[in-house]
């Protein structure tokens, strides 16, 4: 399958910070493409380096075949962008918002009305649509952010966190349209939510520091982690205590600690029974053996660490 | 081409015409407040300045100095806050128009504010004060009208491009825009200078924009070097405006 988008060793740097280092992609089209990492990962730089709002230091990226610093309006012909902030117009109304991003295309008034009255309907805005987005809620407004980046029928959509600061209805909602759209345009989000990723994502990429740790789709990543062998562990009482004794342990590679339940992986399964040996039964309510979720393959790569 | 830059403009139209009322008694309030403190609040003190009655030597000067601050208030203002706040440049940095089409399409939106507020100036001050010009004056006078908002326009997009905080844009304004307009001649002549300094206010564009405007309207004059220091400094702003807002766009 042809690549809808292409990039061989991109480096970008801000001062003395590389913000994306060497980074190579390919996403083939019609993929829902998922590119993950912690704050300052490089993961906007990449999405802004595509949209022909940056210009790399090195390295060429190309979208649908066109190159972004040479053939930047063939790139932005094609491609639709939903960005971390709404950047709506508040002085113009719902429809005037679309319309006017059909005017930006070039689109002819027949078709600029029909596809506005489309996606309004496709968005669930078209009650709304002669309001300012200045009254609509934070899920309306992202609605009608992603409906503007779709006026133009983009082959390749931009998604920058589509759902950061939605509540869980409006998130399902932007998913929604998100996979109603695949069979029709190559999808490339980021995002910090992990379910998001795994609900939608064909194909997840988590990077960090600029560079790529590691891609696949969310069970192959999840697999790089069936080796871990994590445990819950719940204790009734003296979880204090059981709590020192798991931190001493030398073959306890992590532990985490919610109350009384402990998350820990082990350094193999042959220690699970010295483990049980020296912490006896008395005490314990649950032990299981825990799925990696893709969560703990982020932080299983990325670290604990708080980005600031 | 430049269809990007109609879209931009069209939209600023739109937006202004849903305020058009509010917008303009707005702007008029200003000048009509100078015109009626000055020229009747003085009048017994000020007579004629260059042989004509004081109220009519200021009215093209107000007119004018309305138009050239809605123009840069405009573009200022409208480039900041869709660049900073809105960030709706950056929506349409991602469509297929150019950063040439954006800003030469918010250059003509300030230039189009400042000469419909100018002309809203001009139509109170000739009804409410009973000042006349001779009608064939008028098209000299438009013509310094439409260069010099367009340098203050030009000004203004420039302010809004590379300024990140509002209020260095009002200092901008208290700081430079207004000594520029106040001393150039809209409520004295530049003839009250000492004449060792005429010749060098005379090059500085806004005192060209004030004395050849007031001569194109109450003479009927126009003065060929005016015009053409006024017409070099709408080009030169306009050709440093683009190129500043394609470098500020690439960074």
């Amino acid at each position: 399958m042809a690549a809808a988008l292409s990039l061989r060793g991109i480096t970008k740097r801000y001062g003395t910070l590389t913000a994306v280092d060497s980074f190579s992609l390919e996403v083939e089209r019609g993929t829902i493409f998922a590119l993950l990492g912690p704050n300052g990962a490089g993961k906007t730089t990449v999405i802004r380096i595509l949209t022909t709002l940056l210009r790399p230091d090195a390295g060429t990226a190309l979208v649908e075949g066109f190159d972004v610093q040479r053939q930047g309006r063939e790139v932005r012909r094609l491609i639709g962008v939903v960005p971390q902030e709404n950047n709506l117009d508040r002085y113009l109304t719902a429809r005037e918002n679309l319309v006017m991003q059909a005017r930006l295309h070039g689109m002819g008034e027949a078709e600029t009305r029909r596809r506005v009255d489309e996606l309004l309907e496709l968005v669930g805005l078209s009650g709304r649509r002669h309001d300012f987005p200045d009254t609509f809620s934070g899920g309306m407004q992202r609605r009608l952010v992603v409906a503007r980046a779709l006026v133009q029928r983009p082959r390749v959509l931009f998604l920058d966190e589509p759902t950061t600061g939605l509540d869980p209805q409006s998130r399902r909602a932007v998913w929604q349209y998100v996979e109603s759209l695949k069979d029709s345009m190559t999808i490339f989000l980021t995002t910090h939510y992990m379910d998001e990723a795994d609900a939608l994502c064909d194909r997840i990429v988590i990077m960090d520091h600029g560079r790529m740790l590691v891609d696949g789709s969310s069970a192959q990543l999840k697999e790089r982690l069936a080796h871990a062998h994590r445990y819950e562990l719940q204790f009734r009482a003296n979880a204090d205590r059981y709590g020192a004794m798991l931190a001493g342990f030398p073959f306890v590679r992590s532990l985490q600690r919610s109350g009384d339940l402990f998350r820990l992986s082990l350094a193999g399964e042959e220690y699970l029974k010295p483990l049980m040996d020296a912490i006896g039964t008395d005490d314990i309510r649950k032990v299981c053996l825990r799925e990696p979720t893709l969560e703990d393959v982020f932080i299983e790569l990325t670290g604990r660490e708080v980005r600031e | 081409m430049f269809k990007g830059a109609f879209s931009i403009w069209r939209r600023d139209m739109l937006v202004l015409r849903r305020s058009l009322f509010s917008e303009l008694a707005a702007v008029a309030a200003s000048p009509l407040t100078f015109y009626l403190a000055f020229g009747f609040g003085l009048r017994g003190y000020i007579a004629d300045v260059e042989g004509v009655p004081y109220t009519v030597f200021m009215a093209p000067g107000l007119i004018t100095m309305t138009a050239v601050s809605a123009a840069f208030d405009e573009s200022a203002w409208s480039m900041w806050f869709h660049r900073k706040v809105q960030r709706t440049i950056e929506a349409y940095r991602v469509t297929p128009i150019t950063v040439y089409d954006i800003v030469i399409g918010k250059i003509f939106s300030g230039f189009t504010q400042g000469a419909l507020k100018g002309a809203a100036v001009a139509a109170v001050i000739f009804l409410l004060t009973g000042v006349r010009f001779d009608p064939a004056h008028l098209a000299g006078y438009l013509a310094h009208i439409v260069l010099g908002s367009m340098v203050f326009s030009c000004a203004g997009t420039v302010c809004g491009t590379l300024l990140d905080k509002p209020e260095t844009i009002g200092k901008v304004q208290a700081v430079v825009i207004m000594p520029l307009i106040f001393l150039s001649g809209v409520f004295f002549p530049v003839s009250s200078y000492p004449e060792a300094l005429r010749s060098a206010v005379m090059a500085v564009p806004t005192a060209a924009l004030f004395e050849g405007s007031r001569r194109a309207l109450l003479a009927g004059a126009l003065d060929g070097g005016l015009m053409a220091i006024l017409a070099g400094t709408a080009l030169a702003a306009f050709a440093a405006t683009v190129a500043i807002f394609n470098r500020k766009m690439a960074e």
